[in-house]
């Protein structure tokens, strides 16, 4: 007769917890430490590769920023991409440089949710308002540009930007630059202390495991893989400008939160650059046709989105919807194999600061 | 090595024709038969991050398509392998013994929504839907309009009459 | 350490981020995308803007009978709980009589007040 371990569970770090989004991993416990875990998707699964084949290509960048909230201008900008190249179509000058400034505060936007939801998931609330009060400001600008503060309602579209910008934007712009900068100078007066305690030599993922499972972005740079989609295999305007890509070799969630932070100060950089070199002169908006095909053709765009490298293949025969529109979020590999092995070994109190540090995203996994 | 090479090198050893779509781009064809070589060849010349598999479906054809887009870290371009398999039982060698988990992934994946058998891959569970066994819903004879409509939308109600046409 | 006391410090004299909501508000800029306003003796009944929504928010319908001499053909309807604010029916519109506002108020109890009709029956 064999004998149940008394001190073996299972635990459910599941949906409705608190911590954990819309997402749940099944922990085989035994005591204190977690002996294998299984993760459980499909919880936000909305179809959007066939509700894509309906819908032409206006009402298609309208969809495309509801793939991921936090980054909605990212995957705007990987849409529009996609569709440009399928048509060869020219995108004037000033609208390259007003979207690939989007993009950029879209991203610091969301390394600032990255950084309020892992304090929260360490349990330091301060740092969690602080993070997302200065989010607002930059919600702000997008109310501005936009005219929504969360979707933009497929601001970066085929052909170059629906809008122009508002003449008051710049100074603004600037001014929120100055509060970033802010912010940045009080998550470093807590690193040293606070978050340095419950994430070093936590979740330690090393060179070869990440380039196995297939991680991409910060987290694959934390561990000491040196690439980055703009710098590789550059698009819009980015072999113009000058930045640094942040490496770190540890590996653990310690590296993984400055890695985040460094990339703030880097966007930064890249944004004050693009003001200064916009040229003048007046858009005209893109108004949205009714009978638009798509040429025929086939593309596959890589892009890199706050959280990792997004990619889109659409294959066009000749109608307005693509015929087939694959797309390829980080958040799949990150979630499922690189959590899992993750997971494997660590304790209890440990796996919201794993779990946290890989900045992940249900809604980009499921689509 | 650079495009231009790996295009010379896969006439050479398989004798399919590769193109350069644009800077950093590269697409070819191959038979079923030789996928693997290929896949396992590309692997060894540096390609070693697998970035998406994906399924395209022509029913007027019968076959599906698969396609491989591979990404050299060390020579900063991608090359897309694309294969085809037949519709009715598509069954086609898993890509696991090569990439992993990260290929792992996607083949589940795939299962799932469209139906392929990767022979091979450990894991074949469903990952998004529960409780689902109609046919796999992203083929494009699966009208899920219809489906939707009769399961959940209710007939009487006024506000819901422009999504029943 | 020392940095974490001199932010504190510099805290003790600054103004907090709150805003008092409803006793403050934050301006809205120009162009903003709220609530729909319809000029009906601008609308030519083209029906764009019924074809474009993403959504299908907006239905064509005929006028009340007694509005029948009038205005003869069909108006829009707009169904704002479907509607997502994207702005395509007011880019559409070849005569600007559908533009977006700035009233964000929308919450309510009564879900009639939810259907915006074109003429008030």
């Amino acid at each position: 007769m064999s004998e149940k371990n008394p001190t073996a569970y299972e635990l459910l770090f599941g949906p409705a917890h608190p911590g954990s989004g819309n997402f749940s991993v099944r922990l085989k416990v035994e005591g204190e430490e977690v002996t294998s875990a299984r993760a459980d998707p499909g919880y936000l699964h909305r179809g959007f590769e066939k509700l894509m084949e309906y819908r032409n290509r206006m009402q298609n960048s309208i969809l495309s920023d509801r793939v991921c909230v936090f980054e909605a201008l990212n995957w705007n900008l990987i849409h529009a991409q996609a569709v440009d190249e399928l048509t060869g179509e020219d995108i004037p000058e000033k609208a390259r440089y007003i979207r690939v400034l989007m993009a950029e505060l879209s991203r610091i936007q969301s390394h600032l949710i990255w950084y309020g939801a892992t304090s929260m998931g360490l349990g330091f609330d301060t740092g969690f308002k602080v993070a997302f009060g200065y989010r607002d400001y930059i919600l702000d600008i997008f109310e501005l540009v936009t005219g929504g503060r969360v979707y933009p309602a497929g601001y970066i579209c085929p052909g170059g930007v629906r809008r122009d910008l508002p003449d008051s934007a710049k100074d603004k712009i600037r001014g929120v630059l100055g509060k970033t900068r802010e912010m940045l100078r009080k998550c470093e007066s807590f690193e040293k202390t606070t978050l340095q305690y419950r994430t070093k030599g936590v979740g330690i993922l090393d060179r070869g495991d990440a380039l196995r499972l297939g991680a991409t972005g910060p987290i694959a740079r934390a561990s000491g893989v040196s690439s980055d989609v703009r710098s590789d295999d550059p698009y819009e305007i980015y072999p113009e400008l000058d930045f640094e890509i942040p490496v770190r070799d540890e590996g653990d969630a310690y590296a993984r939160c400055i890695v985040g932070r460094q990339e703030i100060r880097e966007s930064i950089k890249i944004v004050e650059q693009v003001l200064e070199r916009m040229p003048e002169g007046k858009l005209d908006p893109i108004k949205p046709k009714l009978a638009n095909k798509i040429p025929e053709g086939e593309v596959y765009v890589r892009n890199e989105i706050a959280r990792g490298e997004a990619g889109i293949y659409m294959k066009s025969i000749g109608e307005e919807s693509p015929y087939r529109c694959k797309i390829r979020g980080p958040s799949l590999l990150h979630m499922i194999p690189v959590l899992e092995h993750l997971l494997k070994g660590a304790q209890i109190a440990d796996v919201p600061a794993i779990y946290w540090s890989l900045n992940i995203c249900p809604a980009d996994m499921d689509r | 090595m650079n495009e231009m090479d790996l295009i010379d090198g896969l006439e050479l050893e398989f004798g399919v024709n590769a193109e350069k779509q644009r800077d950093r781009r590269v697409w070819l064809t191959v038979e079923g038969g030789a996928l693997m070589d290929v896949l396992r060849y590309l692997f060894d010349k540096g390609l070693e991050h697998l970035s998406a598999i994906s399924v395209t479906d022509y029913p007027g054809d019968g076959v599906y398509e698969l396609t491989y887009h591979l990404w050299s870290y060390a020579d900063n371009f991608l090359v897309t392998v694309k294969t085809k398999t037949s519709r009715d039982k598509p069954a086609i060698e898993s890509a696991t013994p090569i990439w992993g988990e990260s290929a792992q992934i996607h083949e589940r994946e795939l299962h799932e929504l469209f139906g392929v058998t990767f022979k091979g891959n450990m894991d074949l569970t469903p990952l998004f839907l529960e409780e689902w066994d109609g046919p796999p819903p992203f083929r494009k004879d699966f009208d899920w309009r219809k489906y939707v409509n009769e399961k959940y939308y209710n007939k009487e109600n006024e506000r819901e009459k422009p999504y029943s046409i | 350490m020392i940095k974490t006391i001199l932010e504190l410090i510099r805290n003790l004299f600054k103004k907090p981020m709150t805003v008092r909501f409803p006793h403050e508000q934050i301006e809205m800029p120009e162009g903003f995308r709220g609530e729909h306003a319809y000029e009906i003796d601008k609308c030519i009944s083209c029906g764009l803007c019924c074809k474009i929504c993403p959504n299908r928010a907006i239905e064509m319908i005929d006028a009340p009978q007694k509005d029948r001499d009038k205005y003869p053909k069909t108006y829009p309807r707009i169904d704002l709980g479907k509607c997502c604010f994207c702005g395509f029916c007011e880019d559409i519109c070849p005569t600007d009589a559908l533009k977006l506002t700035k009233n964000v108020y929308l919450s309510t109890f009564d879900s009639e007040s939810v259907i915006k009709e074109p003429i008030e029956k």
